[in-house]
């Protein structure tokens, strides 16, 4: 069982992601704005931080941005969540420090391996990249 | 729970079978039309979500008219779609238009846009521009289909945080900070053609606008002003005719300065003479908008 955190704003997405997550056992927080999400990364060391690219607050890379500024959060897995085109997707989250990006919408058969595949760090194939 | 929020708006608003319902975005706050406009978004290309804060941020600094901005509404008051309308001078900007997924191809986003058009003309408009992002085909056919014509490609690209490498450290003899009287005179030299969001107007409405001054070895002096917050650089804007080697200086001390700073900059021309200098810096393509004008006279 892992600790995830999910910064995600859309309402549906987030509650599936959550369903998934749960169903394999994993200990699932969902934030939906990038302040919510931070506030609580300062005080919590999660396993693997899931994050939207597009908040409706402060954008999800700037938000990566101050994850990575963070001494305490500086090893945990960030995963970008993302329906950008995966060129874009793989150089944005690589350049922000990202271990990897899932693309939306959400596969409900893969989605759950996919993260796991992160905290495992070994990547499944297909959408899901590793970022370097 | 707001009526946006919950799905309709209020019930004493009139219907009309032919006209449909169009109803000012005057009469609804900025976190119900906040609220709209992600609803609308949700799976486009680049969905960018906003809050009420956000959405009253970019009405009040881009001079969006909320009494020419418009929702659509069906007969059950359920929301259609959204459009927004900035006013400067003679000038129109389109902005914010989406479409709630289910109402698509059923002519809404036309008739929001021709909506707009109409609202331009009444308040003597003589050109209207937009900017739609590149590879939203439905969009651009329908923007095209009612005149505007496409007139430039504009860039939005970033730069995570991180100190500048010290192998293209350039030259600079002087650097100096701009005070708010030299900001408002750089930007008043300004005199070639920008996006809406990155024009004078829209820049000096900026919260913490800064800037700096610097010169180069060779004589040349340019400038750059930027606006500035607790996380994000924002809104760059450098001299007209800016040479490749003065915005890699004034690129370079920017970032130099602010090494733990996130930077967004939107609406960068294609083929902009800082573009090298972005790169060398290490700035990323995010997405790519196209920006096209409808003449009205």
């Amino acid at each position: 069982m892992a600790h995830i955190v999910l910064i995600e704003d859309n309402p549906q997405t987030a509650r599936m992601a959550t369903r998934l997550l749960r169903d394999r056992s994993h200990d699932v927080q969902s934030f939906q704005t990038g302040e919510e999400g931070l506030l609580a990364l300062f005080s919590s060391s999660p396993d693997l931080i899931l994050m939207d690219l597009g908040l409706p607050d402060i954008d999800g890379q700037t938000v990566i941005a101050l994850i990575r500024q963070q001494p305490t959060l500086a090893g945990t897995p960030v995963i970008a969540f993302t329906a950008w085109s995966p060129d874009v997707a793989r150089n944005m989250a690589k350049a922000y420090g990202c271990d990897g990006v899932i693309a939306k919408p959400i596969d409900t058969r893969m989605f759950a391996q996919q993260v796991e595949a992160f905290l495992h760090s070994s990547p499944v194939e297909d959408s899901t990249a590793k970022a370097e | 729970m707001s009526s946006i929020q919950s799905g309709r708006v209020s019930p004493s608003v009139k219907y009309d079978r032919s006209q449909g319902l169009y109803v000012p975005a005057r009469s609804f706050t900025y976190d119900e039309l906040a609220a709209l406009y992600n609803q609308t978004r949700l799976d486009y290309i680049v969905p960018m979500p906003m809050n009420g804060k956000r959405m009253a941020d970019y009405v009040q600094q881009y001079d969006v008219d909320l009494d020419a901005s418009t929702l659509s509404l069906a007969e059950d008051r359920m929301p259609r779609g959204v459009i927004m309308l900035a006013l400067r001078e003679d000038r129109s900007w389109i902005t914010r238009l989406g479409l709630v997924a289910e109402q698509r191809r059923h002519k809404v986003g036309q008739s929001l846009m021709e909506k707009s058009i109409e609202n331009s003309r009444q308040r003597h408009v003589n050109r209207i521009q937009l900017e739609v992002i590149k590879g939203n085909e439905p969009a651009y056919r329908l923007f095209e289909k009612l005149g505007f014509t496409e007139i430039g490609e504009l860039k939005v690209i970033r730069r995570p945080p991180g100190m500048p490498g010290l192998d293209i450290a350039p030259a600079v003899d002087s650097l100096t900070p701009l005070d708010a009287s030299g900001i408002q005179e750089c930007l008043s030299l300004r005199d070639e053609r920008v996006a809406w969001t990155e024009e004078t107007s829209s820049l000096l409405k900026s919260r913490d606008l800064r800037g700096m001054a610097a010169s180069l070895p060779t004589g040349e002096n340019g400038w750059l002003v930027y606006q500035y917050s607790a996380f994000e650089l924002t809104h760059v804007a450098l001299n007209p005719a800016v040479s490749e080697d003065m915005a890699l200086a004034l690129l370079y001390s920017l970032h130099k300065q602010y090494p733990m700073h996130d930077t967004k900059i939107e609406n960068v021309p294609v083929g902009h003479t800082a573009v090298p200098a972005f790169r060398a810096l290490g700035y990323l393509d995010a997405f790519s908008r196209i920006e096209m004008v409808l003449h009205l006279r």
